[in-house]
């Protein structure tokens, strides 16, 4: 069943490619060769509906970006971008490389037209694919970047402070504090003003402040008064709570509270895997100093 | 919280039970006391456990609640813009009607001079419901504020508290033999701190639980009526781009 489709789909290629040498023929030229150029484009995109109906990724998304290149040739922008798309999604499961410059292609295209918010949507699409296939968590913040960007010339506040997010994710994991605490705090001040939004407010303060707790305590105290300032409800949730805990136990160099109020918080809410890292990471350094004092 | 009156009263009624026998039913009704103190510790515990598994649940939902509200203001923002496009494209349709008028015949050219451009249409009053349901979200939000603090103090379970608090103390001092259950005494009482510091955090979460879902509600409501509007408009415009097709053929 897939090796018959295969071998339609062939057969389909091979007359595509007959009417491209067709169309760039001269006599082809002076009798409509964008119209055979049409069909070569249109002969394409069934080989590769055709090889995804096969499963066999490589060569839908081969067929797809020949579909589009012929149709940047016809000037029909607008295709060529979807079929780089179709392109990219087929190479995702195959080659993600290959995705990633058939997206980029593509990106070059609606950016041209003008379609920014597409463009940052596939932006999203190739961050994800570095964060999960190639493993690239520079590239990805790049990209997660570039479409916040995007998204906020665009006017989706929502959008691009999704993007924002994870790019301050990254960038502490990176170890890149301070960019990080300046996304979340950011973030967080937006946050607290919307009706639906504040309830996610002390999350993101939650976290501006770990990362500043990373980096200095003293830091950190400033910042979780100056919070609550801000925000008087941070100061009733339990991870302002935990907060202070911590600190406490950070200027005792007591690493058993240290743990204790870490645990104690996550037999009612699960921490995840960031926080956990985070979280080692501080008392590594609460640790670190202990052993600098023997 | 059926398990709280139980283990209020009955502890009291013992108390106050033993008291009387102390002399008389000496050995039996010590060992007696000792179970049903145990009991009594061991319900404790549970509903201290129980209020703590209540609490997480609690946070749990509240955080799903926070992320399907993000989810929402996306989906409310991307609401916006396609209907801002679509009216973009009614706009454009109604220009290139003109031009179609203007081609097929001088006559219609002619006629297009003479009848006035259409006007630039305000985009919809989106931003008007908006500001009335932060309003309205405010008010809720107080309201629920006021009614919990008057719910507190007409609490009966509270009350309770005072009076078996009352109870303990009576019967610490009026028996001798109630020495060695006085640390099963501290105990209990810090449970029941416990269980009391859970049943605030619980009520407060659930009043947040509860203004998150009135502000749900009413950014639901808005997203509907967009949609609503929408649905129409689109109809309109697919009607608008099959004639202006059908006409651009004709020519």
């Amino acid at each position: 069943m897939a090796a018959e489709k295969e071998a339609e789909a062939q057969r389909l290629l091979n007359e595509a490619e007959r009417k491209v040498r067709g169309a760039q023929s001269f006599l082809g030229g002076l009798f409509g060769g964008s119209s055979r150029l049409e069909e070569a484009a249109e002969c394409c995109t069934r080989a590769a509906n055709l090889f995804k109906m096969a499963k066999n990724w490589s060569q839908a998304g081969a067929a797809f970006s020949r579909a589009a290149q012929l149709q940047l040739q016809l000037q029909s922008k607008h295709d060529a971008a979807t079929n780089f798309v179709d392109a990219g999604n087929a190479f995702k499961k195959a080659d993600p490389q290959e995705a990633v410059t058939c997206l980029l292609r593509a990106i070059e295209i609606y950016t041209d037209m003008g379609r920014f918010t597409i463009a940052a949507r596939h932006h999203v699409a190739i961050a994800e694919i570095y964060e999960s296939d190639l493993l690239d968590i520079e590239k990805a913040v790049a990209h997660y970047e570039q479409a916040a960007d995007y998204y906020r010339g665009e006017e989706s506040t929502s959008s691009a402070n999704k993007c924002l997010l994870k790019v301050a994710a990254f960038a502490a994991q990176l170890e890149q504090f301070p960019r990080a605490i300046d996304i979340y705090e950011q973030v967080g001040s937006v946050a607290m003003d919307s009706p639906l939004l504040k309830y996610s407010a002390k999350e993101h303060f939650f976290r501006a402040a770990l990362c500043h707790f990373c980096v200095d305590m003293l830091n950190a105290k400033l910042a979780v008064q100056r919070y609550e300032e801000m925000f008087p409800a941070f100061s009733d949730c339990r991870e302002c709570k935990l907060i202070k805990k911590l600190l406490e136990a950070h200027e005792e160099q007591n690493v058993d509270a240290f743990t204790d109020a870490v645990k104690e918080f996550d037999s009612i809410s699960r921490l995840d895997q960031w926080l956990t890292a985070l979280l080692l990471r501080i008392k590594r350094s609460i640790q670190g100093d202990e052993q600098d004092l023997r | 919280m059926s398990a709280l009156p139980r283990s209020y009263n009955p502890f009291a009624e013992d108390e106050e039970d033993d008291v009387v026998p102390a002399g008389p039913g000496g050995a039996g009704g010590a060992d007696r006391q000792r179970y049903l103190q145990q009991e009594v510790l061991r319900r404790t515990a549970a509903t201290a456990d129980s209020t703590t598994r209540s609490l997480s649940l609690l946070y749990e939902s509240e955080r799903i609640g926070v992320a399907a509200s993000e989810e929402l203001v996306r989906q409310g923002e991307a609401l916006k813009r396609t209907e801002q496009m679509v009216d973009k494209m009614d706009q454009d349709l109604k220009t290139s009607q003109r031009h179609i008028n203007s081609i097929k015949s001088v006559w219609g050219g002619l006629v297009n001079y003479f009848k006035a451009k259409p006007p630039e249409s305000k985009p919809e009053q989106n931003g008007a419901p908006e500001y009335y349901a932060n309003s309205r979200l405010k008010e809720a939000m107080m309201f629920s504020k006021e009614q919990e603090s008057k719910y507190q103090e007409s609490h009966p379970n509270l009350r309770k508290l005072d009076n078996s608090d009352n109870d303990f103390n009576k019967a610490d001092l009026d028996s001798s033999v109630q020495r060695d259950a006085y640390p099963k005494n501290q105990q209990l009482r810090a449970y029941h701190q416990k269980i009391d510091t859970n049943l605030d955090e619980m009520s407060s979460g659930l009043s947040r639980l509860k203004s998150l879902a009135l502000g749900l509600q009413t950014e639901i409501e808005e997203q509907d009526d967009m949609l609503d509007r929408l649905t129409k408009k689109v109809e309109t415009l697919d009607v608008n781009i099959k004639n202006t097709d059908r006409k651009v053929r004709q020519l």
